[in-house]
């Protein structure tokens, strides 16, 4: 909404500078994005909200002026004080289908009008708020819409059929040519306003091309009328069409003020383009009913936290129009006036009060905030593994919830999940909610190599949805994603460590232990890797297909991904730790270097040697792992270390040898292993 | 000559020794290959044989007493440091280290914020994405009939009557005032969605903060000063703050809150388009109908409630310039946080 510095100045004496009401407007809630000097003159762009559809109006910003600055406003009122004479020669006859849609309409009819440019002064003053100048008959509307924010409209009454102005639904099939000369096509949810014959006018948005006022306009319908702001607002939208009447009734207008709005816009044209009123017409109501609200002034205190005299809250109420009475001591009964459709309650009013004391004035406390107690939960858990996985070098990535359909079934998800559909989505991009974080971490990838990034290792925590019989649920899951080489840099030199299946499985697994999981496995199935967390499946890893990698355009790299349900993981996460003294005897370590055959798993040899190695084999590690030309094929080199302990005393070699000669039978015997 | 006649002289040149290189000097007369003591031992076999033994275990003795008078000699000499073991690296090749993995800008602005609020005594919260309409809407307090309901504004699933994306993380003040009873403080970070067409500035998802406080004597200017405290423990000390009066349908009194320009100090740029003022956040005191939807007495109870962008708050610390960045994930983004 723009207004002038001086067309304010009509309803106000302001001895402000216009940079410094600037700030006071804004301080106040009319936030002033703009002030420019223009013409001799200052434009003041006012974002105006929602709820204050009385700040759409010169002579509202001005009343709001005067509250600020503490001086009076000059209302405007009509300058012919004498009621109109109906002509009895006149027949003109208004019909309101549904007074829901509209409650109030008014109609003069002006004769001899003569159409043609607006005086400068009104040329510029449009011009300055940001309307193109038309002719004198639609400018004079504009700038009485402009001042008393009620929108009017004139028809070229010879274009008219018939001598009635009828209020209606469109019918189906029914069009008009807006002034604007599109063709729109209307339906039963669009008001108009109708002649005998059609519609002339979208209600409250835009007037038809062929009543418009043109060059030759000798007799015109001016009217001034209330509509329905829903109905305005969804036909505005069916329509695609924008206009400052629309804005305006779809956030609702003073019905109080048609009359005079009306009465004022044909006085100026009466006054600037010879013409005669006469006739006037109405039909409804332009009752508005005030409300009572009791503010009890302790009560404005406790909500805001400071002690507003009640002498100072009764003159800031009634500079904004409202009428207040005294109750009691402290007790008002405040009448509301009819531009504030929007208070209704006590804290509308205690609002009032503190924008015009001054928000700045307020002063600023900390509350007192009574501990309370909240559990552990988890989101505690997920920061936690958060900051796992960073110390495990991965990077978050946060990608979006909204995806296109079956991504994730082509990238090998086997769950068959129903996606969660979005009924109104902007794009092919948006169209279901994911069921799967995978995806969006490989796009990301994608993104990455395109960038020559050698190595990617992201993760990221966020939920996925999918259909149940229940309704869609969401499940809170991690995905981690690995590609490419990392170069790490070793006393021996640069190596390159080129990312793996089992390089996932390191990242899981130390997760699980840091979050005190201990029952945990991955199993193999088919190509992916199946991960249980405590007997319950939790998620799956495996490297894309070639296929899934050309989807996201990913050519000679290899993507590793794994996504696990936390939804699963964290009730089994136990944090509690418990003590154990290190071993007070030294054990014995013994190494064996072997060559197993490739296909078998090294946890099926692990569980033979533990089983062989008890009580005194505490632990075993694979230390060492190679492959290549000393090792014939379909074979792999591995050093194992067996460590042997006993928590009564020391072990002797004598007691040891034993036991490790037979877990080294244990391995030639059963496995077939070659001890080398 | 004999051992004691050697002690004497060990004794009288080491009180000369008074630099490193005449400490090795010393060194070399007595304990080199051809040294005072190589040469005593080297007398061993003219000796008769029942006075080897004795002899070699006197010039050992000298051996160790001398080895360790050096060593007293060099520390007195505050030699110890230098005298350490050669430098073999070049310490200008890159460091050897497990590399650490960054928290994404959006988590760690949250963390942020969060233990701001913690600190003061909010607690932690969250809430499902996907809500009812009466949770994301008529609770809050917005009419059925409000343009934020429309399919222009609002995600709405498919083959659910009622149920949407979230707009705002605002449902979740309903969900914890229905569910437990005042005082409350609580902080709900979390992704919200709206179906804005993407630019630099807007996306079709983003995060946002809530705080909301509830007890029977909280008012406005506790707000203040609660936004205060967050306001200047994110951008500094010597912002300055200002509460503009706004309208949100969830709360009255509402406020829009503004600080000072981080990056023209309130002068004007393009930052803050000219104005001095940068728009971080919208607050106020929970409206009564929001009190009177959940069950909570407006009479006896009152409370302020806030919420935010992160992206926005983010932009601004770190001066990012279009808000896509944060969800591209390019490494190269997300290695500089």
């Amino acid at each position: 909404m723009k207004v002038t510095y001086s067309w304010l100045k009509d309803f106000v004496d302001i001895k402000l500078a216009p940079e410094k009401l600037a700030d006071k407007l804004t301080m106040a809630g009319l936030e002033v994005v703009s002030l420019e000097q223009k013409q001799g003159d200052f434009v003041f762009e006012i974002e105006i909200t929602s709820n204050r559809p009385d700040w759409l109006s010169v002579s509202g910003i001005a009343r709001e002026v005067a509250a600020i600055t503490n001086s009076k406003i000059r209302i405007q009122k009509s300058k012919s004080q004498t009621k109109i004479k109906n002509s009895k020669q006149e027949k003109f006859e208004i019909e309101i289908e549904n007074k829901k849609d509209c409650s109030l309409y008014t109609a003069k009819i002006i004769r001899g009008v003569k159409v043609g440019p607006s005086p400068e002064w009104l040329k510029t003053r449009l011009e300055l708020v940001g309307c193109r100048s038309v002719n004198n008959i639609v400018d004079i509307t504009n700038h009485v819409l402009f001042e008393t924010g009620e929108p009017l409209h004139a028809f070229d009454l010879d274009k008219l059929s018939g001598a009635s102005i009828i209020v209606r639904r469109a019918r189906s099939g029914e069009k008009i040519t807006t002034i604007d000369g599109e063709i729109k096509q209307l339906s039963p949810d669009i008001l108009v306003i109708a002649d005998a014959r059609r519609p002339v006018a979208c209600a409250g948005i835009m007037g038809g091309k062929d009543t418009e006022v043109t060059e030759g306009t000798k007799n015109i319908l001016l009217e001034a009328a209330v509509f329905n702001p829903i109905l305005i607002r969804k036909a505005r939208q069916v329509l695609g069409l924008q206009s400052e009447s629309a804005y305006r009734f779809e956030r609702s207008v003073d019905a109080s003020i048609v009359e005079s709005s009306s009465q004022l816009s044909a006085d100026l044209i009466e006054k600037l383009s010879p013409g005669k009123t006469v006739l006037a017409k109405s039909a409804g109501s332009g009752k508005v009913i005030a409300k009572n609200i009791i503010l009890d002034c302790d009560r404005v205190a406790r909500v805001l936290g400071v002690k507003i005299p009640a002498q100072k809250i009764k003159t800031i109420l009634q500079a904004l129009g409202f009428t207040v009475k005294a109750k009691s001591k402290s007790k008002f009964s405040v009448l509301t006036p009819s531009h504030r459709q929007d208070a209704a309650l006590d804290v509308d009013l205690i609002e009032e009060i503190a924008r015009i004391y001054g928000y700045e004035l307020i002063p600023r406390t900390i509350p007192s905030i009574k501990p309370q107690a909240f559990s552990w939960g988890v989101l505690d858990a997920a920061a936690l593994i958060k900051n796992i996985l960073t110390g495990l070098g991965l990077n978050e990535a946060i990608t979006y919830s909204l995806t296109e359909r079956n991504l994730a079934k082509s990238l090998g998800q086997t769950e068959n999940l129903k996606a969660v559909e979005i009924r109104n989505p902007l794009s092919r991009e948006q169209e279901i909610l994911r069921t799967s974080l995978m995806p969006s971490l490989v796009k990301c990838a994608g993104l990455n190599l395109n960038q020559k990034q050698e190595y990617v290792n992201l993760f990221e925590i966020a939920r996925r949805f999918y259909a149940t019989d229940k309704g869609p649920k969401e499940e809170l899951c991690l995905g981690v994603l690995l590609c490419g080489r990392k170069s790490l840099s070793l006393e021996q030199g640069m190596v390159k460590d080129e990312a793996g299946l089992l390089h996932l499985k390191g990242i899981i697994e130390n997760m699980l232990l840091r979050l005190g999981i201990k029952e945990f496995s991955f199993s193999p199935d088919g190509q992916i890797v199946r991960i249980e967390v405590a007997g319950k499946k939790a998620g799956s890893m495996f490297r894309l297909s070639r296929s899934a990698l050309d989807l996201f355009d990913i050519k000679n790299r290899e993507v590793f991904v794994a996504e696990l349900s936390l939804d699963n993981v964290i009730p089994a996460l136990n944090l509690k730790k418990k003590f154990t003294a290190p071993p007070k005897y030294p054990g014995i370590t013994r190494d064996i270097s072997l060559l197993l055959r490739e296909e078998l798993g090294i946890d099926d040899v692990f569980q033979a040697l533990r089983s062989a190695g008890e009580p005194l084999l505490k632990e075993l590690k694979v230390t060492d792992f190679y492959k290549g030309k000393q090792v014939p094929a379909g074979w792999r080199g591995l050093t194992i270390s067996c460590i042997y302990r006993s928590d009564e005393r020391t072990l002797t070699e004598a007691e040891v040898a034993p036991v490790h000669a037979q877990l080294n039978a244990l391995l030639t015997g059963r496995f077939g292993a070659t001890i080398r | 000559m004999d051992i004691r006649s050697i002690q004497a002289q060990i004794e009288s040149d080491l009180a000369a020794v008074h630099s490193q290189g005449q400490l090795e000097e010393f060194r070399l007369k007595y304990l080199s290959r051809k040294g005072a003591l190589a040469q005593l031992t080297a007398a061993i076999p003219t000796l008769p044989q029942n006075e080897r033994a004795q002899f070699g275990q006197e010039v050992n003795a000298l051996k160790n007493n001398l080895a360790s008078l050096i060593a007293e000699k060099e520390k007195s000499l505050g030699a110890g440091i230098k005298s350490g073991p050669e430098m073999t690296d070049d310490i200008g090749m890159p460091g050897i280290a497990q590399e650490l993995g960054r928290l994404h800008p959006i988590t760690q602005t949250i963390n942020e914020i969060s233990s701001i609020f913690t600190r003061m005594g909010f607690c932690i919260a969250d809430g499902p994405e996907i809500e009812t309409e009466f949770n994301n809407f008529t609770g809050l307090n917005i009419p059925l009939e409000h343009p934020s309901r429309d399919a222009f504004d609002t995600f709405y699933l498919k083959d659910y009557e009622k149920l949407l994306l979230r707009s705002h993380t605002s449902p979740v003040q309903v969900r914890a005032m229905k569910g437990r009873l005042p005082p409350l403080a609580i902080v709900v970070p979390g992704r919200v969605y709206r179906p804005d067409a993407v630019d630099a500035s807007h996306l079709f998802m983003f995060h946002q903060i809530e705080g909301f406080m509830v007890d029977t004597n909280i008012t406005f200017a506790d707000l203040k000063g609660s936004l205060e405290i967050f306001a200047k423990a994110v951008f500094g000390n010597d912002i300055k703050m200002r509460f503009r009066p706004h309208f949100f349908p969830f709360t009255e009194p509402s406020a829009e809150v503004d600080i000072s320009c981080i990056i023209c100090k309130g002068a004007g740029c393009s930052v803050c388009g000219r104005k001095g003022w940068l728009e971080i956040l919208g607050c106020g005191m929970i409206h009564p109908n929001v009190f009177k939807q959940v069950g909570i007495n407006a009479q006896k109870y009152s409370g302020f409630a806030f919420g935010m962008g992160i992206e926005r708050i983010a932009m601004l610390k770190y001066g990012i310039n279009d808000i896509r960045l944060f969800f591209e994930n390019d490494l190269r983004f997300l290695k500089q946080f």
